[in-house]
């Protein structure tokens, strides 16, 4: 397939989306279909990229010299890329659903948020196959922008305050990844990504620790999409937006583009060869296995069901930068093992909660008292995606801690044990916090009363897609993980 | 015996696969036995209950994931079943639907979620120093790598250990036991205390003696801080059990430091003891879950949970009470019950052993208890047939029992003796 197929993947959505907002479409089901069809698209030529990549490269822009915006489809854009352009069509067709009960005559709003959710699909695609720290920054950056009008959406106070903490957190950690990227630079051999790193030969006058300090900084950087403590209260607080946005972005899209960066970082830029064993990698491991700790922590304390399952992500996330910490191949293997299956199954246990938001209007987790009887659809989804983020064996969600244990074990650092004991605890207090809503809604005190509501199929088959996955990843992980594993080992 | 069923090979470590060998003929004949005499005594008790088609489905798949869980030819399924009885179950546990039997059966899943994560770090570890999972009698462990790593090996196992300790009801995770089992409806608990706290038992044998291996753990500090907490347990247990007022939790105290008597057999690295831990297994199941339907009887016949108030009831059911106190005979360990012939094995091991303290600590322990059973037992039966004389009737008719109560009760009972008369008959030819 011809490499000029990237800019598509990349500009269809972009423009298109850009056009939906100006055009004057006034129906509503008109607008909804323009929207799915543009993400269908997009989630077509991608999908065909990824499963046939080009061997070239493609330049867009050059600065001066070898500083270009450039893209190409390595391991880690497929991993990432199929994910993205799998979720985003299911996502979309669940939004024009769910937007009902958020806008139901404000078509214009509607029209900006449908709008922007496209725009922001292509920005993620480009970070996804972004080929160098440059392009991937800029695009880094324009996610954050995007992303504001769909924090924004509803406008009202809660979500212009959130909206404003995401700004400040974000720019700012972009700013200390942008450190790094001028040091690297200064440093590197070249600024493109290459498996192994690109810092080699002398470091002039012992300023190693220098160059591990800029690494630091642009973890904690990256770190602030991936949700890491100290930098994490924006995510919780983002839960003000629509479910969509929460459930796409704020568990898949836009959090796991911070963790995809952090990995880039890691293995593509600094190499492990230059931090494992230092001080910078154990800071770093540290901070991880804490924050995996944290935010289930959190989580259990929480009672709105969006904002736990947000301190769930939180949490969720650090077990991708703890394999991706470990810095040995089994490591980014199960980093990315979790990348993709915490995808699936933290956004099934979003859109049904946004289902019980949208249909039943609960959203504190004591009013979902006997709620399996109204959905009983909606909770046997839930209750396989809950299973599954415990890690209950046979869903997938067991094999992707399998991997990051493995790792953790294989690795024989004291930090990989403690590592594995942070997991197992999470996978604890993950057992409470979601086997709790589980009986509240099929173990009712008081037998409640109630219309049945269960969504309709645009809901439906969204969610029983994720659901399947949950069973499928788990079942078939065998040659899922070992293709990432050849990721891992440089061999795709 | 010997050919291994492969259901599904999850990736090159991890596979399905099932076979039977003599703790799974054991195990299997427990489960059926307990199952079946429960599910008889189910169509009395749940007798115009809710949600009975719940019950079934749920009831009936129990039994189904435990005699897999049984079959496992390897570490992996045997988690994997492990995991799902524990959620199967939960539904038993709260099937009343109240607010304290949902919070009963909250507790219930994350003590043993919280055991099964201990056990699955041991299960990480012992992945990377295990030849394969396979159970092999003696161990499946790779000793050329183990040389050097021994400490986090014995971690991993300790770690086990302590983790299918929260099914078995070993101190100090054993809390969630006398919450859930007086909390779920009597079948649920007779199983419970019957067949489900064992498959902690069944765990520690898989994973010492068919994956680590005995030799390994042996004279370590794993063996010596594993029959600490043992000791601990069964002292705790009949103490407890002693000074219970509400006739369920007395008995699932009871079942705690029975549950230890195996666990202290297993601990010993004894053949004897190996073999009086098996047989008190079996002879602890039929009995205890017996004793649990015996206890849902009274609870609907005199409608309270306490013991105070079965006193006088020998003379209104004088049948029932005689079968509560066959049971309670072989929980203290007289002949001819299957208890006594067990308790005789577990002290006979371990004065055997040679281990210098614990071979005689065990026999002084299990001695101290089986007092105490007969005082926590023997007093129900004693004021059972003679209230004394200020005993007036409490006035309610006497109802007639269904068969669906004596049979499953009497079966269980005549299986309680009869592994004391023909051990050869239950313990797959071991003896």
């Amino acid at each position: 397939m011809s490499a000029y197929w990237i800019y598509f993947a990349i500009f269809f959505p972009i423009f298109a989306g850009v056009l939906l907002i100006l055009a004057p479409v006034k129906k509503r089901n008109t607008m909804l279909v323009i929207a799915e069809a543009i993400t269908i698209i997009t989630a077509i030529v991608a999908w065909m990229l990824i499963i046939n990549p080009p061997a070239t490269g493609v330049v867009l822009f050059k600065f001066v010299d070898k500083y270009t915006i450039s893209f190409k489809i390595d391991g880690m854009s497929r991993v990432f890329g199929a994910l993205i352009s799998s979720l985003w069509p299911l996502a979309t067709l669940y939004a024009t659903e769910y937007m009902e009960h958020e806008a139901s005559d404000k078509t214009l709003k509607e029209k900006t948020f449908f709008g922007m959710y496209v725009i922001t699909f292509g920005v993620t695609m480009a970070i996804a196959f972004a080929d160098n720290l440059l392009a991937m920054y800029c695009f880094y950056e324009m996610l954050t922008l995007v992303t504001i009008p769909l924090i924004l959406f509803t406008l009202s106070d809660a979500a212009i305050a959130a909206t404003r903490k995401y700004i400040v957190y974000s720019l700012g950690g972009a700013a200390f990844a942008f450190i790094s990227l001028i040091f690297l630079m200064a440093y590197g051999d070249t600024i493109q990504f290459t498996l192994g790193g690109v810092i080699h030969g002398e470091i002039p006058d012992g300023r190693e620790n220098v160059l591990r300090l800029v690494y630091v900084f642009a973890f904690f950087g990256f770190g602030v999409k991936a949700a890491l403590w100290p930098v994490n209260s924006w995510l919780p607080q983002a839960g003000v937006a629509p479910t969509p946005v929460t459930a796409l972005l704020h568990a898949v899209a836009v959090v796991k583009s911070g963790a995809f960066a952090i990995i880039r970082l890691i293995y593509y830029c600094f190499g492990t060869e230059f931090l494992r064993g230092t001080w910078a990698q154990y800071l770093t491991m540290g901070v991880a296995i804490f924050t995996v700790v944290y935010g289930c922590s959190m989580a259990v304390k929480e009672r709105h069901i969006k904002r736990r399952l947000a301190y769930s992500t939180i949490s969720n996330l650090s077990y991708i930068l703890l394999g991706a910490t470990m810095m040995t191949p089994l490591g980014m293997t199960g980093a990315l093992t979790h990348m993709v299956f915490h995808g699936v199954m933290k956004i099934g246990s979003f859109f049904c909660a946004g289902a019980v938001i949208a249909k039943a209007h609960k959203n504190y987790v004591y009013e979902l008292e006997g709620m399996a009887k109204r959905m009983p659809k909606v909770f046997v989804i839930f209750t396989v995606c809950a299973l599954s983020l415990m890690g209950v064996p046979g869903l997938c969600g067991f094999f992707s801690k399998w991997q990051l244990a493995k790792a953790g074990v294989e690795s024989g650092m004291t930090m990989g044990y403690i590592g594995v004991g942070a997991i197992l605890i999470s996978a604890l207090l993950t057992a409470i916090y979601m086997m709790q809503m589980v009986l509240r809604a099929y173990f009712p005190v008081e037998e409640t009363e109630g219309e049945k509501c269960d969504p309709s199929w645009r809901m439906l088959v969204p969610l029983t897609l994720f659901a399947l996955a949950c069973i499928l990843l788990g079942v078939f992980n065998a040659p899922v993980v070992a293709f990432l594993e050849k990721i891992a080992g440089g061999l795709i | 015996m010997d050919t291994m069923f492969t259901l599904y090979q999850f990736n090159d470590r991890l596979a399905l696969s099932y076979k039977i060998d003599r703790i799974s003929i054991i195990f299997l004949t427990a489960a059926v036995i307990l199952f079946a005499c429960a599910g008889v005594y189910s169509c009395y008790y749940m007798k115009g209950k809710e949600h009975m088609k719940r019950y079934w489905i749920f009831f009936v798949g129990v039994l189904c994931i435990i005699s897999l869980m049984a079959c496992s030819a390897n570490f992996f399924t045997f988690y994997v079943n492990y995991e799902l009885m524990t959620l199967v179950s939960s539904p038993l546990v709260m099937h009343e639907q109240t607010k304290e039997a949902r919070l009963a059966g909250f507790k219930y899943l994350i003590y043993s979620f919280f055991g099964a994560y201990f056990v699955l770090f041991g299960f990480y570890v012992l992945n990377k120093y295990c030849v394969d999972l396979t159970f092999t009698e003696g161990g499946r462990l790779d000793m050329t790598l183990v040389s050097g790593h021994e400490g986090i090996v014995l971690l991993a196992v300790f770690f086990m250990v302590i983790g299918f300790g929260v099914k078995a009801g070993m101190w100090p995770l054993h809390s969630w036991l006398t919450t859930a089992h007086p909390i779920a409806v009597s079948p649920a608990s007779a199983v419970l205390s019957g067949v489900i706290v064992k498959a902690g038992v069944i765990g520690v044998i898989r994973a010492i003696f068919y994956l680590v291996g005995a030799d390994f753990v042996k004279g370590t500090w794993v063996q010596y801080t594993w029959l600490i907490l043992i000791l601990l347990t069964i002292l705790m247990g009949s103490t407890l059990a002693y000074f219970e007022k509400e006739l369920k939790k007395r008995l699932a105290y009871s079942t705690i430091s029975q549950v230890a008597y195996i666990l202290f057999g297993l601990a010993m690295f004894n053949t004897t003891a190996y073999e009086g831990a098996l047989m008190q297994f079996l002879a602890h199941a039929f009995a205890k879950c017996a004793l649990f339907m015996i206890a849902g009887v009274f609870i609907i016949l005199t409608g309270s949970k306490n013991v105070e108030s079965l006193r006088g009831i020998g003379k209104k059911y004088p049948v029932l009470l005689w079968m509560f106190t066959i049971c309670s005979l072989s929980m203290v360990g007289i002949p001819p019950t299957g208890g006594f012939l067990a308790k005789w094995y577990l002290i006979v091991g371990s004065l055997d052993t040679g281990r210098p303290n614990f071979d005689w600590a065990g026999p002084v322990f299990l001695l101290i208890s089986a007092l105490l059973t007969a005082g926590y037992l023997f007093t129900i039966v004693m004021r059972g047939f003679f209230p004394g004389e200020d005993y007036v009737d409490d006035g309610r008719e006497k109802v007639k029992l269904p068969l669906t109560v004596y049979i499953p009760i009497g079966v269980l009972m005549l299986l309680c003796v009869l592994v004391g008369i023909i051990p050869n008959l239950f313990m797959g030819g071991g003896m």
